[in-house]
This record gives structure tokens, C-alpha cells and sequence, in this order.
């Protein structure tokens, strides 16, 4: 069986984990085009080598992201999104910020 | 404890999965508010001797509950409970509760073993919509409550779980938050006296699928069903 390191529940099962996806950049919703938006939802790099992506431990449904090399099958590193990521996203359309 | 009742039904809360407690032989008695299975057979010293072999008691209808958030730490201190700082370890609190760290914003709180400890409901009560971002997570009706006990169910759990729950990696008080049998658990080690003991928690949907999924994997070490007054037996 294959082992991933949780960063919260250590080393774990990899049937316990769940990838999703690639971690992109979000564009800006409400100044994007839709070319890029569906670009960000739809179209994935799907490149070769090391890559960042989002896995979830099941159990405990907690997101993290992790370095894995696509051509090995190897994961390099695994780390809690905080690292990258220390704001909530804010999806608000720009009328409703301006009180309208 | 008060009268004996002779079944689940005559209790407003009761197991989850009650009927295969009864199809057991389950005997039940009023603990808190809700109808526990009490015993399983007449020779009460037989019960307590599998309990520390390998025994598994519902406990599902005992008093719990949890709370989550990022303003969770206040809260709680608020509430006059204190935590650790880390996760995946439970807590002692209360008068024999345990509040069990899942995450930084995580709480789950079991009640006393018998169900006297009135800080789960005094939790629930205290919790008003103005605790900032601190939710309550309902654990009495979200999760059944199984307890294993006994010097072989380290080995029993191997069988279908992938963490090693021997006394050496997985200490008092650790958590493991896995898979068992295919479904998403949360493990607490909580011993009871000298005896090896876990709590587990899981969907309570899967109440009946656990249920018996465990007693086939103890059937290996002749383990089996063991009432709450065993279980109570092996704290003195």
C-alpha cells in the first residue's frame, strides 16, 4: 500500500486521500474573461514532472496540498494550504462592496 | 442507576441500531436520558472477563457533543474548558469527560462513561449564534459511539484498520482519525483502569454496518458484545 504524510493525521493509507487538482492561480471573477475563467474551471496543465496539488484526507475531509513528481509517482512533499494561502477568498460582486 | 427497563423502546433516545443489540441478548437500563445496553448475558463476571479480552459496547446513546471553528479556543476557555495545543490528543475535563483535539478547530466532547457529567448538555445550552466562528456539531445524532476494550483489540483492529493502535505507537489519550472497514472513524485510545481501551466514532448511518463488521473481526479472538456495567466494571 501506498503511503501519504496528512500534515494534521501523519502517514496514512493513500486509499484514505482523494486528489483535487492542480493549484492554480484564481483569476479575478469579476475582471477575467471568460475565456480565462473557463480556462481556470475546465483545462487542466496536466504537466510532466513535479507538480502542486490539492489532496484531501477523507476522513477527516482536511485539504492540503502536495508535491508529487507525475512522471514517478512520487510525493515529494506535503504541506497545510497556509502556506500559500493565508486569506479567505472573497466572492462578492464589486456592486454588492459598494453597497448597492 | 435507576430501574431496569427491558428494552430500547421504552426510552426516548436509544442506539442507532438498537434491534442488533437485542437480537445480541441485550439487556438495557436508563442511563441520562436514554436506554444503554446494560448486559448481554446472566454472569455478569463472564462479561467482565471478555471485556478484558475483547469486548465492544454501544454507547451511542450516551450524552456527547462537538464543536467547531476558528474562534473555538476561545470559546471553550470561555466555558471553562481547557485543551492542549495539540491535535489528534484528547483531553481529560469535566467530571470524566474528554474533550477530544480533532484539528486547531475542532472539538468533539464525550460525556462521562455513565452519562453523569453534565457538561456535553451544559455545552449545548451555553452556545448561542454570538460565539463568533464557533459552531455546534450535533455528535449524538451525527455518530455512533462504539467502545473497544481489551488486550487483544490492538490486534483485532489490525485486521481492518491501517494505523498501528498497539500500546507503543499509539499512546493514552492519542487519536487516530482513518478508515476502518472502508469507513471514516475517529479512534480515541482512552484506557480504562489497566485495560486497552477505544473509543470510536463514526457515521451514524453506518451504525449497523460497524457494528457488525467488528464483532466479525473479534469473532478471531473469541471477542464479542459486553454491556456498559462491564465497561464501568474496569475503571475501578
Amino acid at each position: 500500500m501506498k503511503i501519504m504524510n496528512c500534515p494534521l493525521n501523519g502517514p496514512r493509507n493513500i486509499s484514505e486521500f482523494v486528489c483535487g487538482g492542480e493549484v492554480t492561480v484564481e483569476p479575478d471573477p469579476n475582471r477575467c474573461s471568460n475565456e480565462e475563467w473557463a480556462d481556470y474551471v475546465f483545462l487542466h496543465d496536466n504537466d510532466a514532472g513535479v507538480v502542486c496539488e490539492w489532496w484531501c484526507h477523507a476522513p477527516t475531509a482536511f485539504w492540503f496540498i502536495a508535491e508529487r513528481n507525475t512522471l514517478t509517482d512520487e510525493i515529494l512533499r506535503t504541506f497545510a494550504s497556509s502556506e500559500l494561502f493565508s486569506e479567505r477568498q472573497d466572492y462578492s460582486r464589486p456592486e454588492q462592496e459598494a453597497g448597492q | 442507576m435507576s430501574d431496569a427497563v427491558q428494552t430500547a423502546t421504552s426510552a426516548l433516545r436509544r442506539s442507532f441500531h438498537y434491534r442488533d443489540l437485542e437480537a445480541a441478548g441485550a439487556r438495557f437500563q436508563p442511563v441520562a436520558d436514554a436506554a444503554v445496553a446494560w448486559v448481554y448475558g446472566d454472569d455478569a463476571g463472564n462479561e467482565q472477563t471478555r471485556a478484558r479480552t475483547l469486548g465492544i459496547a454501544d454507547l451511542s446513546p450516551l450524552p456527547r457533543t462537538g464543536f467547531k471553528g476558528r474562534d473555538i479556543g476561545p470559546w471553550l476557555a470561555k466555558q471553562s474548558v481547557t485543551v492542549g495545543e495539540a491535535s489528534n490528543r484528547a483531553y481529560p475535563c469535566g467530571k470524566g469527560s474528554l474533550a477530544a483535539k480533532l484539528a486547531p478547530t475542532e472539538v468533539l466532547l464525550l460525556g462521562a462513561l455513565d452519562g453523569s457529567d453534565p457538561l456535553p448538555g451544559a455545552l449545548n445550552d451555553a452556545w448561542t449564534d454570538d460565539a463568533g466562528l464557533c459552531f455546534p456539531v450535533p455528535r449524538r445524532d451525527a455518530s455512533f459511539w462504539f467502545t473497544i476494550t481489551g488486550k487483544m483489540a490492538s490486534s483485532m483492529f489490525a485486521k481492518i484498520c491501517g494505523v498501528d493502535l498497539r500500546e507503543k505507537s499509539f499512546d493514552n489519550h492519542a487519536i487516530a482519525q482513518t478508515s476502518v472497514a472502508r469507513s471514516n472513524t475517529i479512534i480515541i485510545r482512552d484506557d480504562l483502569g489497566a485495560v486497552p481501551a477505544f473509543h470510536m466514532l463514526g457515521d451514524s448511518a453506518s451504525a449497523g454496518y460497524m457494528w457488525m463488521c467488528l464483532n466479525d473481526a473479534m469473532d478471531e479472538f473469541d471477542g464479542g458484545p459486553v454491556g456498559l456495567e462491564a465497561i464501568l466494571a474496569l475503571r475501578k
